[in-house]
């Protein structure tokens, strides 16, 4: 076959050397230039979650505002965008090659994982003791790990059951009086109501394709009952999980599928809106739609409580610094932008509607003095709860999820959670073998 | 040795150097790197901190009653879809063998699902499966009921889940391997269908004594790339159960992503991965070997 090819004469050496050198002199002068530029200014980078456009139009402009009022000082923030789907994955790639940026947005779990692993900075030396009594107690537990502050964000979020004040008029349910909680038996007494007067009870999104929110909706019930997730201090599921009273609280909470008073399968994410259930178990970022559908009809009270009293659910994403933060003060100033009440908790909530971290923001919405949001606040300030902060929350939260769906479709509660517990339990056991020392009798 | 041959061995080197570079930069070097960290407890956030535990992380796996459950049920799917999308994916490119336009459509028709994105597939079938729910169903159940069969809770149900899943699976894919039959079906010999039509061998005759004998070069092709495929499994159950319920549609992909990225478990996840590599790469060996005897 080189026959062919004897006719063109063959160039005696290629490619040469010296076009070899200046090819890498190109690419070397290419790598040394992008380098140079990183260091010229003082800038910062930032990294965010991509959430609705009208909360990504707000943070950009947050991120503006920030660069005109720091022009002077030559310090700029350069924010940067990352789909919500795999922004988790993306921190971690990040903190595997230590390039995370000076400051991160990053879910309210997530944080005990990042402190754990010696990534995040601690925040209390950059906040006084009046400012941080400014937030939400929620906030500042989400981002608390073992007593010192790791995270700050600008808003919070609240779980309640919305209902409609005709229908149940209809079935003849009576609402509890303001601001209170059912039991467990006067909830599932109403769902029987509903349905002797025809009507499809409740909503509880099980066709929800985030684990976290099964986590998030559901733990409430679990925590009403006496029970927790898992241990504090030493991490230990073992034991704790599937606890008799977390086995009671549970099978209290399948009896909602089992009746028939939620479907485990929904196909429509908005049953409620569209007025095919009473009830919809569901969280802020539906009460616009809801008001705006339902307007005086509709109604809303706390979670219905399977103990002594009723817990809500709170946190959201919030914002850390990087320990390897290049530039230390711009982040810090950066955090302290955008947590703070005008500059960053009032334009971030405007556009998502969650609730206001801090309590000096709550003037500039009047609508706090009203239902639902009423109850969003009072809940926040009194009856939520943080979920775990513990260093093993991913692999909790997925195996939890996981059970949560099995029991709803009918799998023995008992034998679900321990299965749960075991496979949490062998990732704990695994990753942290002092606490598994710690742990033994 | 020419001249030309001379200044052929001293620069093909060079030609051959940006591909090798590519290549041990993105492949070997990724390789090596995740196989050193299958010897440490390496953390995803700070793989740095690595220290070794020998043959810790791969003893673990296998003592790991959740990954033996994935590589169980990869396995299963495995032998449930591959002899029958195989044997399938033969029929249907029989059938459809004609050179009359009408045919064309129903070719397109088979090959269709293959073209659609996978999570368009897997919520589609996602809502076809759909359990019975007062007087609702799923469009699979409504098949049934029309036929008097009881609905079931297809993706919901542990023993039905898995082969639920592999016969979404098997419909979407028998497509093209359709076509690659099709195009095997063009190189069988007319000469030896016509003498054995003179020898009087029926339909049936022909197709096992003539046709899948000549064609084994493609049967292979098709088993092995089909295999391969069926060992990659992940985004169905993903996406349609999340490997639920139990652990029963659990793969040894989505085990790897989870090891990696849920319990950021990255030593654990690179000795997993390198078992999975391992597990695909026998079965590519085994093909090769075949279809290379095949050609002596």
């Amino acid at each position: 076959m080189g026959d062919l090819m004897f006719t063109v004469r063959p160039p005696r050496r290629f490619p040469s050397w010296p076009a070899l050198l200046r090819l890498a002199a190109c690419l070397f002068a290419f790598a040394s230039a992008g380098h140079l530029a990183a260091r010229d200014a003082r800038v910062v980078r930032v990294w965010s979650h991509q959430g609705q456009e009208a909360e990504n139009r707000a943070l950009r402009e947050s991120a503006a505002a920030f660069n005109a009022a720091h022009a002077d000082r030559g310090m700029r923030v350069e924010l940067t965008f990352f789909p919500d789907f795999q922004y988790a994955e993306k921190l971690a790639i990040a903190a595997a090659a230590r390039d995370l940026p000076d400051a991160f947005d990053l879910d309210g779990p997530l944080v005990a994982r990042f402190a754990a692993a010696g990534l995040l900075a601690p925040l209390d030396p950059h906040f006084s003791r009046e400012e941080l009594d400014d937030f939400l107690p929620t906030i500042l537990e989400q981002g608390t790990v073992d007593g010192k502050l790791f995270a700050l964000g600008s808003f919070d979020s609240a779980l309640v059951l919305y209902y409609d004040r005709e229908m149940f008029a209809r079935a003849g349910v009576e609402p509890p009086p303001g601001g209170e909680a059912w039991t467990w038996s006067e909830f599932l007494a109403a769902c029987e109501k509903l349905r002797a007067a025809g009507l499809a009870p409740l909503s509880l999104h099980m066709d929800e394709s985030a684990d976290e929110w099964f986590t998030y909706a559901f733990s409430p019930v679990v925590w009403s009952g006496g029970g927790a997730l898992i241990s504090p201090g030493a991490p230990r599921v073992r034991g704790v999980l599937a606890s008799p009273e977390n086995v009671r609280s549970l099978s209290a909470w399948r009896e909602l599928f089992a009746r028939g008073h939620a479907p485990t399968d929904p196909v429509d994410p908005d049953l409620f809106g569209k007025g095919l259930v009473a009830m919809d178990w569901t969280g802020h970022w539906m009460a616009r739609a809801h008001l705006a559908v339902k307007g005086d009809k509709l109604g809303v009270m706390p979670l219905p409580r399977v103990g002594e009293r009723s817990v809500a659910p709170c946190g959201s994403w919030c914002w850390g610094l990087s320990a390897q933060a290049a530039d230390n003060e711009g982040a810090v100033a950066w955090l302290r932008w955008i947590v703070d009440a005008e500059t960053g908790v009032v334009p971030a909530v405007r556009a998502n509607g969650a609730v206001p971290a801090r309590r000096s923001a709550f003037t500039a919405f009047p609508e706090y003095s009203e239902i639902p949001y009423k109850l969003f606040r009072a809940q926040l300030e009194t009856a939520a709860r943080a979920r775990p902060r513990t260093p093993f929350y991913a692999t909790l939260t997925a195996r939890f999820a996981a059970a949560l769906r099995d029991i709803a479709r009918g799998a023995d509660v008992a034998a679900r959670l321990r299965q749960a517990e075991d496979e949490i339990q062998s990732v704990i056991d695994r990753r942290a073998p002092a606490a598994k020392e710690a742990a033994r009798p | 040795m020419t001249a030309w041959e001379k200044a052929r061995a001293r620069t093909a080197p060079l030609f051959l150097l940006p591909a090798l570079a590519l290549l041990a930069v993105f492949v070997v070097w990724p390789l090596l790197r995740a196989a050193a960290w299958s010897f440490t407890n390496a953390d995803l956030l700070a793989p740095g901190e690595a220290r070794p535990v020998g043959l810790g992380n791969y003893i673990d796996l296998f003592t790991d009653a959740r990954f033996l459950r994935a590589f169980g049920n990869t396995w299963l799917f495995a032998l449930l879809v591959v002899p029958l999308q195989t044997a399938l994916a033969f029929f249907l490119a029989l059938w459809v063998d004609r050179p009359e336009p009408a045919w064309r459509w129903l070719r397109v028709v088979f090959f269709l699902p293959v073209v659609v994105s996978m999570p368009v597939l897997a919520v589609l079938w996602t809502l076809l499966y759909q359990p019975a729910q007062g007087d609702t169903m799923g469009l699979v159940n409504a098949a049934l009921d029309l036929v008097g069969a009881p609905p079931q809770a297809w993706l919901r149900d542990p023993a039905l889940a898995l082969p639920a899943i592999a016969f979404m699976s098997i419909w979407q894919g028998v497509g093209l391997q359709m076509m690659v039959f099709l195009a095997g079906l063009q190189n069988v010999p007319r000469e030896l269908l016509d003498a054995a039509r003179i020898d009087g061998a029926g339909p049936w005759q022909r197709v096992w004594h003539v046709i899948v004998p000549s064609m084994r070069n493609t049967f292979v092709f098709v088993v092995t790339v089909t295999t391969i495929l069926a060992f990659r499994i992940f985004v169905q159950p993903y996406l349609m159960t999340r490997g639920g319920p139990g652990n029963s549609t659990l793969s040894l992909v989505q085990s790897i992503y989870e090891t990696t990225f849920v319990s950021q478990d990255l030593g654990r996840a690179c000795a997993a991965a390198l078992v999975f590599l391992a597990l695909v790469g026998v079965l590519a060996g085994l093909q090769r070997r075949f279809s290379r005897e095949d050609r002596e």
